[in-house]
């Protein structure tokens, strides 16, 4: 990951970006405040460091689905193929 | 997030009659959820089940369809949240059915999931930000090379 051993500064994820600085700033706050991302101004430089926190909830959501869709499709292989062949 | 849920099921029966269990709110209790779901593109429905407190979920899932091709695509948002009015986890649910000689072969892809703990923020993001934003995390995600420099 672009920021899982170090912390960028805007400026430099931007090079990775197709998008203008101030376009990628916006889009660091909102991953800020969505708690995937931490900021911390350094000198002249705003720096982005990787919060796992954001991360691990995303993936309890997705253990969490995983299980319903596995238990739900179950029920409908059950309903659908209990039925009398056409 | 790139991440995403895929499930695959065969049925011997033909994709019109997998297709109503995916689109008929009766049928669709029977398996899934209770459900006001109907088979138009920009409908809003919800879906309720159990609650689960220690995700913080009211039970309450709310659902607009997105795209229908008559028994061949079926998709939908899928937005949670606690229950106090705020939706801090939204996905897309998407169906394919594929015709196969004695059957159907039905796909689910639950995803493009977007876990926020700032709802403000969110619900003032129009799509546009929302898929921009996807690109920001698949890039924060992605492997480390050395360069991506042209």
């Amino acid at each position: 990951m672009l920021l899982s051993k170090k912390s960028l500064t805007i400026s430099s994820l931007a090079e990775n970006f197709d998008m203008s600085r101030p376009a990628v700033s916006k889009h660091i706050k909102i991953l800020d405040s969505a708690g995937f991302i931490s900021i911390q101004d350094i000198g002249r430089e705003r720096h982005c460091t990787l919060k796992q926190d954001g991360f691990n909830a995303l993936h309890e959501w997705l253990r969490y689905f995983d299980q319903f869709w596995t238990s739900k499709l179950k029920n409908l292989e059950n309903l659908l193929n209990n039925k009398l062949p056409n | 997030m790139a991440a995403s849920i895929k499930h695959q099921l065969f049925f011997p029966h033909p994709p019109r009659a997998v297709w109503e269990y995916l689109t008929n709110a009766e049928l669709m209790e029977l398996w899934l959820m209770k459900n006001n779901f109907q088979p138009i593109v920009g409908h809003d429905f919800q879906f309720r089940i159990n609650p689960v407190p220690s995700l913080d979920f009211d039970g309450i899932v709310y659902c607009k369809v997105l795209e229908i091709v008559p028994f061949k695509k079926l998709s939908y948002s899928w937005k949670l949240g606690p229950g106090d009015g705020t939706l801090n986890i939204d996905s897309v649910v998407r169906w394919e059915l594929h015709p196969k000689d004695n059957g159907t072969e039905l796909v689910l892809d639950h995803g493009d999931f977007v876990v926020m703990e700032n709802i403000g923020i969110f619900n003032s993001m129009n799509e546009g930000w929302r898929k921009n934003m996807h690109k920001i995390a698949d890039r924060l995600n992605a492997p480390d090379h050395a360069t991506t420099k042209a």
